[in-house]
């Protein structure tokens, strides 16, 4: 008898009768959360799956704010002259656009993803931190709203998301608007941080048995390139960040001229991490479409270990390109030369990808489904985003490009073609698994092709625009620089501010979709293995139960679960179906591992986490608030530290050596 | 509803065989996309006008080609495939993991490729940084949201051109043709970025530090530019243009800018002006020469009252055509068109007549005038510079009745 040993009132239990485990209370204040119905488990849960939907959902809120944001933008510039904001605005707007849509949006949803599907795909149980993880959370969801908190109390930030000295001291930007960017990223900076930590030490830790590394789904790979991304670039901008604090809260003088500070010093900081960011935000929607493309081309990723390392080699190659942000900014020419050819060599990797992704479908059996479409077009829009890139990475060529809407054009299609579509694909390809029901296909292509199509229609034509002269971050345009003819660049400015509207639309029929599906009663609910799925995920429940699996399974392949399902005959390499997904889930579970530890739901994450917004709007308006949130950051960390990982009555006992039956895994005590 | 989702589903089923025309259609629509760009865009960058952005031209073409080329090989693959592999009920593939030659010799195609990009670029990067051919140096100073241009008086500037005096101007910048000029580009406040497109790519002009750009015009004529780097409220209104002279034509303009100032005759309106600009204007507006009735020249001092501590000098405002960080036209489009679209043999004439009462936008220059915050996004509000001690960025309201204005503007019309 399998016996789930948490400290619930409803205890879950597989294949036998409730055994009541009492609940327990913490050292400290606090009883132990216990709730796991109401919306309080969505508060005190530690679950990876919870967690990972409740990323998804605020960073979809978030790309609704900064899709808002885009809209008026284009708004404004659909006509020379814009009157739709004014220079403030606009400035404050464009700033939050990118703030929101890159650490808003594409990073936790990339978090949302990672969190719900690694543990599945290794075959854990949870992350190696569960509390660490429901702190993250928190501390996203607080310093996103801190952040736009700003709107409503003398407007946002208005020094762009680059945010380059002097340009954002008090002397040049009175308000408090850069204030509350700064510190708003610091506390998302640390939901970062503490997620890359933690899934690093779950991946390379708690792997089921025979999953070597060489046998990791793609997609955990590039989740974990990009853990290590982040723990190295987080630092950084945590750095520059704590001396823009510095120099406008406390008159410190770290970009200050006068006091004989270089601005220089800003933007060296700045993109060492923006350019590992820029990876940061791509590679898990590479991981995304490299798993999506072999499922519907029914053939292994071309070339796995070849992607998995250019994953690996962008990862390291991507810390050595940054000062292609700042071609135009006063470098020598051989520090130019260095990084215009290091920026070539990332180009590499990045088309070996493309290569095998196209392989992959090469000979293939291509079925066209909503989520291969994505893929799809991730492909061909990245490789439009990554052609343009390298006309960039010829560095005079680039001092004519940069700070141009080419630039602008270049890096949507790659973070929009590329990164954002990644994430939809996800989203269809992965939503039978999280949420039972298939989202509907023929809605699906709607929001797909108005999606390509508004897309292309807003990004493409700034291609010419920049070519042809437009700067970026100009709140109006004028005629005069616009050109003569048809197709003038007042033209083209209209058909990607009507563009601009296709895609919001197109966006507009996912939540479409998504309320179809759930509230049709012509949608059944999906099967369990909806795709032909090849990874582990997919050998569980739909949803995953809250232990994930009742039997850890041991892995012996690449894409195990195919291999679980079908067989090749060794000589004529003909592949037929041996088994069903049901066949496969059901003798996996038919001896399921005695004793499954789950962590204990915990109040403290979301305590310590709503501390630190006190502090933070201590230090703008009132420094005694500013202690009394200090305060409550020592007494919740304290209160956490005296919590155990798991509650004291739980029945521990770790697997003895040379027991025989199904493989037991524990997860890490340390909470 | 389901319906017709269903329809579309199906008849993009029947579609998909179409995949193939439909990429080369995308082909061939994405080359007349590139025909229908604007014509004569001021800022185009495909139009170099100067050996140094012909230099980056002769560089970035073939890059263009080339990434086409391989654009289309991948979409052409990429839509190969989906036509020939699409599930026709085939059985399932063989489960291959990849074919390592296949994937070396795609590896080092790119390689390849990246390698004849590479050395060209290195070259062009070197050759655009050569500063020992210079013939004429010249201090490009970006503040919010203007630029200064200063001909300092010294070694080829006097020797070779007759710059004895230095020579202080805005918003446009005056070169002979054919000769390397090279600017020193800083800055008052922020990082503004200088930009002529057509004459050479962009260079930040930072705070504390000085950066060199070269600068040629091959053939007489004006060439827009625009900041390029974010410098707060009014960025979009932070223009420039370079105007190229023919040599005989460049002489006349530095004689004429080293001319003696010459007062507005008594009594006409303009000596009215000349009064209110001594009362209004000239605290931060420097006029050369102007002197105060009892003789004195007056030095104005923009550093008391501006973040930037920098005003434009107006000594000769009318032989420019733009005003206000050349967001505006001194000239009425009518006259503009004159200017701006002559061919090289008249245009130096053209230009030197400067603005004359008939051609003067009287419009865009009153409205500034009356209310200079009010057309350009500026901290020119007396009630809100605490954050700067008091100092304005750009220029604040002045109150200023219409008579007041219109002595003004006569005044400023002798101005060249």
């Amino acid at each position: 008898m399998t016996i789930i040993d948490r400290p619930s009132t409803d205890v879950a239990v597989v294949g036998g009768a409730p055994t009541g485990v009492k609940p327990s209370e913490a050292l400290g204040v606090f009883k132990r959360p216990t709730a796991s119905t109401s919306w309080r488990d969505w508060v005190v849960t530690v679950d990876h799956k919870k967690l990972g939907i409740m990323y998804g959902v605020t960073a979809f809120f978030f790309f609704i704010v900064g899709g808002v944001e885009a809209l008026l933008i284009r708004l404004q510039l659909i006509a020379p002259d814009g009157t739709v904001l004014n220079a403030d605005q606009y400035n404050q707007m464009f700033t939050m656009h990118a703030t929101t849509m890159v650490f808003l949006f594409v990073m936790p949803m990339a978090a949302a993803f990672a969190n719900y599907f690694v543990p599945l795909q290794i075959g854990a149980r949870d992350v190696a931190f569960p509390r660490l993880n429901a702190f993250g959370f928190w501390c996203f969801l607080f310093g996103g709203l801190f952040l736009n908190s700003s709107w409503f109390l003398g407007g946002g930030a208005d020094g762009g998301w680059f945010m380059y000295a002097p340009n954002s001291s008090t002397l040049f930007s009175p308000s408090h608007g850069i204030d509350f960017w700064t510190l708003g990223l610091q506390i998302t900076g640390i939901a970062s941080l503490t997620g890359a930590i933690n899934l690093i030490v779950t991946i390379l830790n708690m792997r089921a048995p025979g999953m070597k590394m060489m046998r990791m789904p793609i997609f955990t790979w590039m989740i974990l390139v990009t853990q290590f991304l982040l723990l190295f670039a987080i630092p950084v901008i945590t750095v520059a960040l704590f001396l823009l604090s510095f120099q406008r809260s406390f008159d410190a003088t770290f970009f200050d001229v006068a006091s004989g500070a270089d601005p220089l010093l800003w933007q060296h900081l700045f993109w060492i991490f923006g350019h590992p960011e820029v990876y940061i935000m791509i590679l898990p929607s590479f991981g995304i479409i490299s798993e999506v493309l072999p499922v519907f081309s029914k053939k292994p990723l071309f070339g796995y270990p070849i992607v998995a390392m250019s994953g690996a080699a962008i990862g390291f190659v991507g810390w050595g390109v940054w000062a292609h942000h700042m071609f135009a900014s006063g470098l020598g020419p051989v520090s130019v030369t260095v990084f215009s050819m290091a920026t070539m060599a990332i180009a590499v990797p990045t088309g070996v990808k493309i290569v095998n992704w196209v392989m992959t479908m090469w000979g293939g059996k291509l079925t066209f489904t909503v989520p291969m479409l994505f893929a799809i077009a991730l492909v061909v829009q990245f490789t439009i985003g990554g052609l343009s890139g390298v006309t960039h990475a010829v560095a005079p060529s680039d001092t004519q490009q940069t700070d141009t809407y080419y630039i602008v054009a270049h890096f949507h299609y790659v973070l929009f073609g590329g990164a954002v579509f990644g994430l939809f694909s996800g989203f269809y390809y992965w939503w039978p698994k999280m949420f039972r029901r298939q989202l509907s296909e023929g809605l699906g292509k709607w929001n797909f092709w108005l999606m390509v199509i508004g897309m292309n229609l807003t990004f493409g034509p700034m291609h010419i625009l920049g070519l042809q002269g437009q700067p970026r971050r100009m709140g109006v345009w004028t005629e005069a620089r616009a050109g003569e003819g048809f197709f003038n660049l007042g033209f083209w400015n209209q058909v990607a501010s009507i563009g601009s509207f296709v895609l919001g639309i197109g966006v507009l029929m996912f939540l479409v979709n998504i309320v179809y599906t759930h509230k049709s009663k012509k949608i059944a609910i999906a099967p369990l293995d909806p795709w032909d799925g090849r990874t582990l995920e997919w050998m569980t429940h739909n949803p995953p139960q809250e232990h994930n699996f009742d039997t850890i399974p041991t892995v012996s392949h690449l894409d195990e679960f195919f291999h679980r399902k079908y067989e090749t005959d060794a000589t004529t390499h003909a592949v037929t179906q041996v088994h069903s997904a049901e066949e496969v889930m059901a003798e996996l579970n038919a001896h399921p591992d005695e004793h499954i530890h789950m962590p204990s739901r915990s109040y403290w994450p979301i305590l310590l986490a709503l501390s630190l917004p006190v502090i933070t709007y201590g230090l703008i308006y009132n420094r005694m608030l500013m202690a009394v949130g200090a305060a409550m950051t020592m007494l919740t960390m304290f209160g956490w530290s005296m919590e155990p990982s798991t509650s004291p009555d739980e029945d521990f006992d770790p697997p003895a050596p040379g027991e025989g039956g199904g493989h037991t895994k524990e997860l890490s005590p340390l909470g | 509803m389901k319906k017709m989702f269903n329809q579309v589903g199906e008849s993009m089923k029947s579609a998909r065989r179409w995949h193939g025309a439909a990429k080369a259609a995308i082909a061939v629509s994405a080359l007349s996309f590139l025909a229908s760009c604007a014509k004569d865009a001021p800022q185009d960058t495909w139009q170099p006008a100067g050996p140094n952005a012909e230099k980056i031209d002769n560089l970035q073409r073939p890059v263009f080609y080339v990434a086409g080329i391989v654009g289309v090989i991948v979409f052409a693959a990429v839509a190969w495939t989906m036509y020939r592999y699409r599930d026709r009920g085939q059985a399932i593939p063989e489960q291959t993991h990849g074919k390592p030659a296949l994937e070396i010799v795609l590896t080092v195609i790119p390689v390849l490729i990246l390698l004849g990009v590479a050395v060209p670029t290195a070259g062009t990067i070197f050759e655009l940084a050569k500063t020992s051919d210079t013939e004429m140096t010249i201090n490009v100073t970006g503040q919010q949201w203007w630029w200064e241009y200063d001909y300092p008086a010294s070694g080829s500037n006097i020797e070779e051109f007759g710059i004895t005096a230095p020579i202080v101007t805005s918003g446009q910048l005056v070169i002979p043709e054919n000769t390397k000029v090279l600017l020193r580009v800083t800055s008052r406040d922020v990082i503004h970025s200088y930009w002529i497109p057509k004459l050479n790519g962009k260079k930040d002009s930072v705070p504390g530090r000085v950066h060199l750009l070269r600068m040629e015009g091959s053939q007489p004529g004006i060439y827009a530019g625009q900041c390029t780097e974010f410098c707060g409220l009014s960025h979009s209104y932070m223009r420039m243009e370079a105007v190229v002279l023919s040599r005989a034509d460049y002489d006349k303009w530095v004689a004429n800018e080293l001319e003696e100032y010459t007062a507005p005759a008594a009594g006409t309106e303009a000596a009215v002006g000349e009064s209110l600009f001594i009362q209004q204007c000239s605290r931060c507006h420097q006029v050369n020469g102007l002197a105060n009735s009892d003789g004195s020249l007056i030095i104005s001092a923009p550093d008391q009252y501006l973040v930037s501590g920098a005003a434009p000098n107006l000594t000769n405002l009318m032989t420019r055509n733009t005003f206000a960080g050349a967001s505006w036209d001194l000239l009425t489009p009518e006259c503009r068109n004159n200017v701006w679209n002559a061919d090289s043999a008249d245009f130096g004439e053209r230009y030197l007549a400067g603005v004359s009462s008939d051609c003067l936008n009287q419009k865009d220059l009153r409205e500034w005038l009356r209310n200079s915050p009010a057309k350009k996004p500026m901290y020119a509000d007396p009630t809100k510079l605490e954050a700067s001690d008091g100092k304005y960025r750009g220029m604040p309201a002045l109150g200023l009745t219409e008579d007041q204005i219109n002595s003004i503007i006569a005044y400023l019309l002798e101005r060249k």
